[in-house]
């Protein structure tokens, strides 16, 4: 238990005014001070790499994008807001989207699409103004969400960055199923190291 | 213009008159509305550079139209009345509120005598009656209808108390309120509005006011007109985190504006009444000859001092609580304003009116 | 008949109206709210008059403190609309027959001929020693200019008989306010 001891207030103190006119000197200061305000329309948000805007489709070089339509995003979508259709294609890729739709209205800009993409097809982007006059107009489609490698190139080489950091990472030891010690119930690396040799 | 006086069966004298006192009144209406509305900006502004943001800025240059724009979506909402409320009394409240503050404004002398046209038209006030502040006064306390009646009608708790609160608060603080006024009427001899200031302005310098004379009536009258128009630091009628908006709560639309013209128009008069008691009214100090628009101007200026000083106030200082508003007004107010009003009195019983050689 | 006679009557039948309903009205906050329209009748009245002080004063006092504080005591107790008065016949007429109520009526009888007879005096000779010529309605009552002295002389020179009988009213009301609001205890007898 706490005992908190109420401060002796001095004379002045309980007089009220000599306070009140103290504090009327500060607010009364303060208001001629910087602005903090971001006077937002005028003064673009500043973006940077790890900035999680809506998710793009990635257009390579070649003019055309990776997506092989396997519904990865599709799956590891929790808002539901990605509808592929898949269909084959006589490039070397063999599958490309024929509909591949995000419901922005729905997206929450998690980004679980962009860790899910076997080939790095969808990327996060640093576009965040939303604003149309029907619901319909924000489902976007492939043409929509088409972007220019070059204009993501940030959100990739920082994505890219810190997949190799977990690629190279060693891999803690899988400690339950096939290669847990055979008869051992330890539940964390630190207790497998005491006994890496049980029974 | 004699033409239509005859046919209307008046003198030409008689028409002017009559429409220079509606040309008058209705500038005066037009004006308190105006200021009103124009507070609700510089509330928000002053508020906002206080805790370092820019305040409305979208509406108009600097936001100078924000006003205008809210007062269009206000008029546009839809007014919800709730169940079980009082409908009639629901409905009269509102503007029981904001027409006493109004009808207040009337007894108010802007400007000395207004010469235009090469004519004399009188003082800038609408009624200069011989009983000024008591009219003020006693159209002021009826405001305190409007706050209890929407908190009553609206059949919600915490309007009830709010309205409970601001009544009580109002009756408590309207004590000191006119014991303060009664020691500056004593030393000007005079409840006329009017004269109350020429008694302060005849010397033409700033140590006519009767701020000097009267600090100590100055600091209650101030707190107490706090207290009166409901604002901080003692805003109970309408404590946000306790009673959700206090009377108000139940309210919508332009009925709900209505409360705040109310309460900024009572800002207002309360402002005028102040400089016009202590601060020479529309005298300019050093200048005791100026024309009229001159001491129009300066009390302009002198009214918006105020009305900065209640804003500035309000977004510097925390709210009382409800016994301590209650202790200050019963314990501290009174008994100043009694010991003021006393020692004004003896000081003028052994020592004659200050104006007297 | 002058406009200030016309607003004269208006006015004074407005409040009588007024004052009915503060009476014959159920609901207790219509109650206070007839009663506050009657004191602003009424003040209106003493505008007309010339008396602009007693006007105000009229409004700050009754109305902006008195009649808040009736609001508020009504507000914090809640009052339900009050049960219907008993007929006539219910009651029966002995009530007023009664010793007890026999002394009330004849007490307040009086002091109504006494407030009546101190007007009606007052008045006339008032007139007369002002030399005027008989006066009708609000005319007969309107002072001489000079607001406050004026009303200062008036009240406790010529009406002082009427401004009395008026406090002995007062008085009177009060204590029948006691009595009425007085709970009847058990093991009490005076009632």
């Amino acid at each position: 238990m706490v005992i908190v001891k109420r401060k002796e207030l001095s004379l002045s103190e309980r007089l009220y005014v000599p306070e009140i006119v103290r504090g009327l000197s500060i607010t009364f200061r303060k208001m001629f001070e910087k602005k903090i305000t971001r006077q937002y329309p005028e003064e673009p948000l500043v973006k940077t790499e790890v900035t999680r805007g809506q998710p793009r489709l990635v257009v390579k070089d070649d003019g055309a994008i990776a997506c092989v339509s396997c519904g990865l995003c599709e799956a590891a979508c929790p808002a539901y807001a990605i509808t592929i259709d898949g269909g084959e294609t006589d490039r070397p890729i063999e599958r490309e989207p024929k509909r591949f739709d995000i419901d922005m209205l729905r997206c929450i800009l998690c980004g679980f699409c962009e860790e899910a993409c076997p080939k790095d097809a969808i990327f996060m982007s640093d576009e965040l103004e939303l604003a149309d006059y029907s619901r319909q107009a924000l489902v976007y489609d492939i043409e929509k969400l088409k972007r220019p490698a070059a204009a993501m190139r940030r959100r990739i080489e920082y994505v890219n960055r810190i997949n190799d950091r977990w690629r190279d990472a060693p891999r803690p030891p899988m400690l339950v199923g096939r290669d847990a010690p055979h008869g051992a119930h330890a539940h964390s690396p630190a207790a497998a190291a005491q006994r890496p040799h049980a029974s | 213009m004699n033409d239509f006086a005859a046919k209307v069966g008046l003198t030409g004298e008689q028409l002017e008159h009559l429409l220079a006192i509606l040309v008058r009144n209705t500038v005066i209406l037009i004006g308190i509305i105006s200021v009103a509305a124009v507070m609700t900006l510089v509330e928000r502004k002053v508020s906002a550079w206080m805790q370092f943001r820019h305040g409305p800025n979208r509406v108009g240059p600097w936001g100078l139209l924000q006003p205008l724009a809210d007062g269009v979506k206000f008029i546009f909402k839809e007014v919800v009345v709730p169940n079980g409320a009082n409908k009639a009394l629901y409905v009269l409240a509102p503007a029981l509120a904001a027409v006493p503050a109004m009808m207040t404004i009337a007894v108010i002398p802007f400007a000395n005598d207004v010469v235009l046209f090469g004519k004399n038209w009188g003082p800038l006030v609408v009624a200069d009656i011989d009983i000024g502040i008591l009219y003020l006064l006693a159209i002021g306390s009826m405001s305190v209808y409007g706050v209890i009646l929407a908190g009553w009608a609206s059949n919600s708790k915490y309007s009830l108390l709010g309205g409970l609160r601001a009544s009580a608060q109002m009756i408590s603080y309207e004590l000191s309120m006119i014991l303060a006024i009664l020691a500056v009427v004593a030393m000007a001899g005079s409840i006329n509005l009017r004269e109350i200031v020429e008694s302060q302005a005849h010397g033409g310098s700033i140590a006519d006011w009767n701020f000097w004379k009267q600090p100590l009536a100055c600091f209650l009258l101030l707190v107490a007109s706090f207290a009166e128009t409901n604002r901080h630091p003692f805003d109970f009628a309408e404590c946000e985190p306790e009673l959700v908006a206090g009377f108000n709560t139940e309210y919508s639309a332009m009925k709900w504006a209505i409360f705040f013209i109310g309460e900024y128009s009572a800002m207002a008069v309360m402002s005028s009444l102040s400089v016009i008691l202590f601060f020479g009214g529309w005298s300019i100090p050093f200048l005791p000859d100026a024309p009229w628009y001159l001491g129009f101007a300066a009390f302009l200026a002198k009214t918006s001092v105020y009305l900065f000083l209640f804003v500035w106030v309000r977004w510097t200082l925390p709210r009382f609580r409800f016994d301590q508003l209650m202790r200050i007004g019963w314990k501290v107010m009174l008994p100043l304003a009694l010991v003021n009003l006393l020692a004004t009195g003896a000081w003028l019983t052994f020592f004659g009116p200050p104006g007297a050689p | 008949m002058s406009v200030a006679n016309a607003l004269f009557y208006l006015l004074a039948a407005l409040t009588v109206v007024a004052a009915a309903g503060v009476v014959l009205l159920r609901n207790p906050i219509a109650n206070v709210l007839s009663l506050l329209f009657a004191f602003f009748c009424l003040a209106t009245i003493y505008l007309l008059a010339g008396f602009q002080f007693l006007a105000a004063t009229q409004i700050l006092v009754y109305a902006g403190a008195i009649m808040v504080l009736f609001l508020f005591v009504i507000m914090l107790l809640n009052l339900a609309p009050g049960p219907k008065a008993p007929k006539l016949e219910e009651v029966g007429l002995p009530m007023f027959l009664r010793r007890k109520s026999g002394v009330t009526v004849v007490i307040a009888a009086a002091l109504l001929l006494l407030g009546a007879s101190a007007i009606l005096g007052t008045q006339s000779t008032g007139v007369e020693a002002a030399g005027a010529m008989p006066r009708e309605g609000i005319d007969a009552i309107r002072p001489t200019p000079g607001t406050n002295d004026g009303l200062a002389a008036e009240m406790f020179g010529r009406y002082l008989l009427p401004f009395e009988a008026v406090s002995m009213l007062l008085l009177a009301t009060a204590v029948a306010v006691v009595v009425l609001a007085k709970r009847n205890r058990p093991g009490d007898r005076s009632a």
